[in-house]
């Protein structure tokens, strides 16, 4: 291990000592007040309790905080923008061919439907169990992945890919704003939603409908970061 | 013996003390990293290990054993005795955004290895001495 010389252990130790002085702190802290403390969640869930979304987690990031939400796919958004646009600065011609194996290809040829129908079930589903449309999003990727790995003239369809992002968040915008419009706020449950029905897959107003289209730009735009990476190691 | 063991660990306090002293020793062992590797890559995998600790450490202290998942299903009927769903969805969004920035600072730092065959951070000539 090369420790850079003009670090001194006078500064590591004042790194322990601070973290021991953390700890004892914390540990106090915890062990005097975690009973008292009345939790803001219990209040959401109060109130989750007339939204008619068995998921409380998914009705917190997609509802509660659902502005956020849209924040954090544009972030996800401008991350794939860079790597998108740091690929295509200097463009390789080939990626130079290695052939995988008959087994892999195979069995990708055999997994990559299941894996996207599971994909799109956790998606769907993201209301009532756990998972949502970034998990399922991630799975679709995953599933791209294996793909470009084993099969090496696979490409994404770039097209495709961007009209369903572009698509996906249009439609996030236009939910938001048609609850604007009906419901006088941002993200309004303007769809009707009964509590009798929660646990119903159809249930909950625009949440599930939120969270596949979330899961659309999530796999969108995982697939592109993944296939970009893959480009990039590939043309050393 | 053996069950009296695992007694004392289920406590509440020893479960919390244990949540806390193991993120903030996996949160150094990335602050660690950070200082001493001047590796790009091996400095963005210590960020990612911070990262971790702090949602583990969020995590598990707002678990209760008593408590269940905030999912109504398998029995339950109502959001009652639940655990708290707003740190869930916090960390939900904090990961997503800590994949998307450690995708995006892995790319820069293949690129800059192509562009100048560098990766050593103290060999860094380019933001001028």
């Amino acid at each position: 291990m090369n420790f850079k010389r003009d670090i001194p252990v006078r500064t590591y130790s004042g790194f322990a000592l601070s973290a021991l002085l953390v700890l004892t702190i914390l540990t106090i802290l915890l062990q005097s007040s975690v009973e008292k403390i009345e939790r803001a969640g219990d209040k959401l869930l109060g109130i989750n309790a007339q939204e008619g979304v068995a998921n409380a987690v998914t009705s917190v990031v997609v509802y509660f905080r659902g502005f956020d939400t849209l924040g954090e796919i544009a972030v996800l958004f401008i991350a794939a923008l860079g790597i998108g646009l740091m690929v295509s600065s200097h463009k390789s011609a080939q990626r130079h061919k290695e052939e995988s194996n008959f087994i892999l290809q195979t069995a990708s040829k055999l997994l990559f439907p299941f894996i996207t129908l599971f994909g799109v079930y956790v998606m769907i589903y993201g209301h009532l169990s756990p998972g949502g449309g970034f998990q399922g999003g991630v799975i679709i990727a995953s599933g791209v992945l294996l793909l470009l790995i084993s099969y090496q003239n696979f490409e994404v369809p770039h097209a495709l890919i961007t009209a369903l992002e572009t698509l996906a968040g249009i439609s996030y915008v236009l939910i938001g704003l048609l609850g604007l419009w009906i419901l006088d706020h941002f993200l309004g449950n303007f769809l009707p939603s009964d509590i009798s029905d929660m646990g119903m897959l159809i249930s909950g107003g625009i949440i599930p409908l939120i969270y596949i289209i979330v899961g659309v730009k999530v796999g969108s735009e995982m697939s592109m970061i993944v296939q970009n990476l893959i480009q990039r190691s590939d043309d050393e | 013996m053996m069950s009296s063991l695992l007694d004392w660990f289920i406590q509440p306090d020893v479960i919390t003390a244990i949540v806390a002293f193991g993120s903030m020793g996996l949160f150094f062992v990335g602050l660690f990293g950070l200082l001493t590797q001047r590796h790009l890559i091996k400095i963005f995998i210590s960020i990612s290990l911070m990262e971790a600790a702090v949602f583990l450490y969020f995590l598990g202290t707002i678990f209760h054993r008593e408590l269940t998942a905030p999912i109504l299903g398998d029995g339950h009927t109502a959001f009652t005795g639940m655990n708290d769903p707003i740190p869930h969805a916090m960390i939900l969004t904090a990961i997503v955004i800590g994949m998307a920035l450690f995708a995006l600072g892995v790319s820069f730092a293949i690129e800059y290895y192509k562009l100048t065959g560098r990766t050593d951070i103290n060999k860094m000539k380019e933001m001028g001495e």
